[in-house]
């Protein structure tokens, strides 16, 4: 049956509203995480606070356990899912430099539009910032065209590439995940900080 | 047990048993046997040979022609701009985009209607629109465009129109008529709806 | 002030929801800063309509029936700011400031806040997504996309992490 849109089983017109639905939750939830605090994400990075970690990681694992399990029982065709296509030299290239704007900025864009929402200014300007990175990037895009579009891989899967099922990639996923959640949290007592 | 332990359990649960089930690969049926069952009794996926001869020689650019013979038949003999889609690899998502679409109206063939029936009714089930089956198949074309025989002499005179045309049309299309394509004598034939659809894909995700 | 907030776990559990939620309904994921880039676009061809009509990268959102601020990324974005405000409000966390470590000045954080923002608006383009559009709901689908970023972007802030930690602790 899904997904219900692009199946046309509810129409084009209450996809933006759904956006606007799926938005709340989204913010909302970033925000009880304390995803508005550029301190809390940064402190990933320097082992006192691994929300980042705990929060993406279950994230994505409870998507991909939620995804399998509805294409299994024949609730969501993961044919119309949208899966991003890969750009070998642009993938690792663009998070290279995402890395350093993250670790420099102390946010991502998501979670500084949800800092933005409750009041910080570090994350107003964090935003003015995007705007003129991807008005650069529009501006400069004749000159990266060609590294853009090259290395293309198409929509691949993870696990076509090791040749195991989906379900089996997952449980290692979620393997990794348990054993890097017990890292951070003895990273957390090894470097704690108090207040921030 | 803390909130934590019971996420963790939770996952490991689940990633175990997703882990051990056999993944769903099947295409989801979008019809059920009863809508099925209509279509099937309604027949109008099928398309007459006049039909197609007049979209062929017409050019019109809406059609396509889809053989789902075996590759050797095709190379042998195939309509003129047909696509080779044999009928044991309709499945494979190379062919999606041609057999899953809102603008063309594609024409299915094979020698009878055997082989396209089947290929249509698989496409029909998983839900794509606008395919069609070539009337009698390769063979009722031969038999009427590429030889064409004349109706007895009390015959209406439709019969005689229809003549006249499958002739010429005959002719333009390389069979044993002759003559310049005239106009169609039956007037313009009535061409199936496309039913457009949005891509089916969701248009651009990520950022 | 200690502000509470949610079992992480938990709030990694909802997130999963809220994403699953997205491709339940419109077979698609998050994304944030394709809302930008649609703003972007929007000005520019606001500002420069000749300019927009001759680039390749605008002419692809921009012209005949194309309405770049119609995107599901805006509208989602501007949920985001409602939720993000909501929660706020809930637990008390409303307030304008600008946050940083206290070995650093207010100035000092805004510089680099901007440097990252701009670093990260370029390469969230590169990329084809950011942390939450190509990382997390590239994860999410299992593409080979969504786990090579995510490497690239927390191996670069780790590999980084010893040079900046004067801005941080």
């Amino acid at each position: 049956m899904g997904p219900l849109v692009p199946q046309e089983i509810i129409g084009m017109n209450w996809n933006l509203l759904i956006a606007f639905v799926v938005g709340i939750g989204f913010g909302f939830v970033l925000e009880q995480a304390g995803f508005s605090s550029s301190r809390k994400l940064a402190g990933m990075f320097y082992g006192y606070d691994t929300v980042v970690l705990k929060v993406f990681f279950t994230g994505a694992i409870t998507a991909m356990l939620g995804l399998l399990f509805f294409s299994l029982f024949g609730w969501i065709d993961l044919s119309l899912v949208y899966v991003n296509p890969t750009f070998l030299g642009s993938t690792i290239v663009g998070g290279i430099i995402m890395g350093a704007g993250f670790i420099l900025g102390g946010f991502c864009p998501g979670t500084s539009v949800c800092a933005a929402a409750i009041g910080k200014i570090d994350a107003m300007v964090f935003i003015g910032g995007i705007f003129l990175g991807v008005f650069f990037f529009a501006e400069s895009y004749p000159m990266i065209e060609d590294f853009y579009m090259s290395g293309s891989l198409g929509s691949l899967k993870v696990h076509e590439v090791f040749g195991i099922s989906g379900g089996f990639f997952t449980l290692l996923v979620i393997i990794a995940a348990l054993i890097m959640f017990k890292l951070g949290e003895l990273a957390e007592k090894r470097w704690p900080r108090e207040e921030y | 047990m803390t909130i934590k332990n019971v996420i963790f359990l939770g996952l490991i649960f689940l990633g175990v048993v997703i882990a051990m089930v056999p993944e769903n690969t099947t295409k989801p049926y979008k019809l059920t046997a009863e809508q099925m069952l209509v279509e099937v009794q309604g027949a109008a996926e099928m398309v007459s040979t006049d039909e197609v001869a007049q979209w062929i020689i017409s050019k019109d650019p809406s059609l396509q022609l889809i053989d789902v013979r075996n590759p050797d038949e095709f190379q042998k003999y195939h309509l003129e701009g047909a696509v080779n889609i044999p009928l044991s690899v309709i499945l494979n998502d190379e062919y999606r985009d041609i057999l899953d679409q809102g603008v063309k109206m594609n024409v299915l063939y094979s020698n009878g209607t055997l082989n396209s029936h089947q290929a249509w009714m698989i496409l029909r089930q998983l839900g794509f629109r606008n395919n069609y089956v070539l009337q009698g198949g390769l063979n009722y074309w031969f038999d009427t465009i590429m030889n064409p025989q004349a109706p007895s002499i009390y015959s209406p005179d439709e019969e005689f129109a229809k003549y006249d045309f499958r002739k010429a049309a005959s002719g333009a299309l390389g069979g044993g008529g002759s003559a310049v394509v005239t106009a169609p004598a039956q007037g313009t034939a009535e061409k199936p709806k496309i039913v457009r659809t949005q891509k089916k894909k969701a248009p651009a995700g990520g950022c | 002030m200690k502000t509470k907030y949610m079992n992480p776990y938990l709030a990694g559990v909802l997130l999963g929801l809220v994403l699953l939620m997205a491709f339940f309904f419109s077979g698609r994921g998050l994304g944030a800063s394709g809302a930008v880039k649609s703003v972007v676009v929007t000005a520019v061809d606001i500002v420069a309509p000749e300019h927009t009509a001759n680039s390749h990268f605008y002419s692809k959102y921009v012209g005949e029936g194309k309405e770049p601020m119609k995107a599901w990324l805006v509208f989602e974005m501007m949920g985001v700011l409602v939720g993000g405000f909501l929660s706020g409000a809930l637990s008390g966390r409303l307030n304008w400031k600008i946050e940083h470590f206290p070995g650093i000045t207010a100035k000092r954080r805004l510089i680099f806040a901007a440097a990252g923002g701009i670093l990260f608006g370029f390469g969230s383009q590169l990329g084809r997504g950011c942390t939450s559009g190509s990382a997390l709901t590239g994860m999410a689908v299992l593409s080979v996309a969504g786990f090579i970023s995510m490497m690239a972007i927390f191996g670069t802030a780790f590999a980084l992490a010893y040079f900046l930690r004067k801005n941080w602790i």
